[in-house]
């Protein structure tokens, strides 16, 4: 990060940390804690699907995966929260490891049919175990202070973006598995094991989605297998990465804000038609991929960088090489 | 229990012809077009629909209808290719990638269509051919064959054979194969790409959209069956090899057959679970179908 972005990062995370310090109205410190966490689902939903190019279209099983062991845990076997967040983390990384094995050898077709297919199948049989309460779902214990949560989302979603900042942008790893996603053959040619390198990819985003998971769950209090195994999670956190940017840290972060937003207001103002919000998501994901293929953010640093190099009178764009670009290779 | 083994081989022998006639429309469109489309329960959603508010508005049984809800949604789907296409002829991105993700949206999108237009309740489709079924006994085991179950096979079978003879024999089905091989070397010989791309997309969604009808016919029909049956085509188009057609039936009866014996011996909602267990063995151990001779 330049000296700009350090200060840009400072200053925004200081002004959220003070927030919850100049208000108490828990109203508005919900919606921001929400929108904390799906920031953090369409990052991580991103690393795998804008860096390495594998769609996970099954993303909400690891969300409900880590709801549930933290739900299970903590009123099943009376474990208390900061152990229980963790085992979230952990299950959903194991699950990710076992489901990613055979599946992330492949094309990425295969991948994204058959992390749909574990998604849908969790679903179901989330629905009739004993365990997990069936279609009643589960209730924990209120915890009922909204700035814990507040301050518990924000460091898990920040920590979350360094360690993909550090990860994708400055240590290797980001051009490993940017290799694999121009190219596979061509990645192995040089020596490195794209199935391995992918799996990691796929417990990094998973991890931290199983983590949110288990936040939500001690958050809401009241977890059953439509709100947190339900389509609803995967879908938006593939309309907010889709149409803020794959491949960027930031693009998902915006869409995840906008989308949020709209999506508060669209609630709060037609509850009635509630089912006319997934023919929005559907239609806003169908016309990103058609007239913004970057996203918002990819589109935005596109133009921006377009005008500075004009202004300089280069007539290459310095920001061409930029990871959004990938030129016009075909996958034929 | 063993008593009822020859029944649950016959249903599962009757529902696989159904996805037989699915997962060929859509091995063709992934054949031509490389697109794996995430909206194809969708297109199998809405064709059920239109094929249930048409038997109440005309009060014709379904089968007479079938051949209508073909035309409608092959223009629809005619109609709709270009943009797909568009999509994954694009510049920019990785067009694959964009293509997975834009199905995914078109299936979101008419999902929450379905929602909207029809409501959460389920219906079914009323069949003059419902009301009988072929009883067979011999000794202590019996089968009851519904009619309508076995009309659908009788449907699939037909389906498959015209489709068949659509390939082979035919200049359009020339065309078709010749550009799923090679789509450079086809346009070069005089084949109109985009036009033949626009026909197969055309038939691949009226089929879906039709079996849905006949779907409608023997389970029920909901605005959220379209997952389910996504789930369904995949499984069958993967386990047979993507691309590789003749492997369609034996994958499209193997579902069958999951699906009854887990209707019949066990609990149903298993069914998704042993579909992804039996998906993730296949992809373990034969990564290009159940007879390796898939892309």
């Amino acid at each position: 990060m330049r000296h700009r972005n350090i200060l840009w990062f400072a200053s925004v995370l200081s002004i959220l940390l003070i927030l919850p310090l100049i208000t108490d109205d828990a109203f508005f410190l919900r919606i921001i804690t929400e929108a904390f966490m799906w920031i953090g689902l369409a990052m991580a939903w991103d690393v795998l699907a804008g860096y390495t190019g594998y769609l996970n279209f099954g993303h909400g099983v690891f969300f409900g995966i880590g709801a549930y062991t933290t739900a299970i845990l903590m009123m099943r076997s009376e474990w208390s929260f900061p152990f229980a967040l963790p085992a979230a983390g952990v299950v959903a990384g194991i699950v990710a490891l076992f489901a990613g094995l055979p599946t992330l050898r492949l094309k990425g077709a295969y991948f994204a049919i058959a992390t749909w297919a574990l998604s849908r199948a969790v679903q179901q049989v989330a629905l009739v175990l004993e365990i997990t309460g069936g279609p009643d779902g589960m209730r924990l214990p209120p915890f009922l202070n909204p700035k814990f949560f507040y301050m518990l989302m924000l460091g898990i979603v920040t920590a979350t973006f360094l360690l993909f900042w550090f990860l994708m942008e400055r240590a290797s790893f980001g051009l490993k598995v940017r290799a694999i996603r121009e190219d596979e053959s061509g990645a192995m040619a040089l020596g490195l094991n794209p199935t391995k390198i992918k799996i990691q990819a796929f417990i990094l985003s998973a991890v931290p989605t199983g983590i949110l998971g288990g936040m939500y769950a001690y958050w809401i209090t009241f977890i059953d297998p439509a709100s947190v195994l339900g389509d609803l999670v995967t879908d938006q956190a593939v309309v907010m990465a889709v149409f803020g940017g794959l491949g960027t840290l930031f693009g998902p972060i915006i869409g995840a804000i906008l989308i949020f937003l709209f999506k508060t207001y669209f609630w709060a103002y037609l509850a009635d038609y509630q089912v006319l919000y997934l023919i929005i998501l559907g239609l806003l994901i169908a016309l990103s991929v058609v007239f913004m293929p970057n996203g918002l953010w990819g589109t935005l640093t596109g133009y921006i960088g377009a005008r500075q190099a004009l202004r300089k009178g280069l007539a290459v764009n310095p920001q061409a090489e930029n990871e959004t670009e990938k030129g016009d290779k075909t996958h034929e | 229990m063993l008593l009822l083994l020859p029944q649950a081989i016959v249903d599962g022998f009757l529902i696989g012809g159904i996805y037989v006639t699915i997962a060929i429309g859509f091995s063709l469109a992934y054949g031509v077009m490389h697109i794996i489309d995430f909206a194809v329960g969708e297109w199998i959603m809405l064709g059920a629909f239109l094929g249930f508010y048409l038997n109440i508005w005309t009060q014709w049984d379904p089968f007479f209808l079938l051949p209508f809800v073909f035309i409608v949604f092959a223009v629809i789907g005619f109609v709709f290719q270009p943009v797909i296409h568009r999509v994954l002829s694009g510049k920019k991105g990785n067009p694959l990638l964009m293509g997975l993700v834009f199905t995914f949206g078109l299936g979101l999108m008419f999902r929450g269509l379905g929602l909207t237009v029809f409501g959460f309740y389920s219906h079914s489709i009323p069949s003059a051919l419902s009301a009988n079924s072929f009883f067979l006994e011999s000794g202590n085991f019996f089968v009851t064959i519904p009619v309508i179950r076995f009309a659908g096979l009788v449907y699939a079978l037909s389906i498959t054979i015209m489709l068949h003879y659509l390939l082979k024999k035919s200049d359009f089905g020339l065309a078709v194969r010749a550009l799923s091989q090679n789509r450079d070397a086809a346009g070069l010989m005089g084949v109109n790409a985009k036009r033949t791309s626009s026909y197969v997309y055309g038939i691949y969604v009226g089929i879906s959209a039709m079996s849905g009808v006949l779907i409608g016919c023997i389970f029920s029909i909901s605005a959220q069956m379209g997952g389910d049956y996504t789930v369904f085509s995949f499984f069958v188009v993967v386990l047979a090899g993507m691309g590789y057609l003749s492997g369609v039936p034996w994958a499209a009866f193997l579902l069958g057959f999951v699906q009854s014996f887990f209707l019949i011996y066990f609990n149903p909602s298993y069914t998704l679970l042993a579909v992804f267990a039996i998906l993730y063995v296949v992809l373990l151990v034969s990564p290009k179908g159940m007879f390796a001779k898939g892309v």
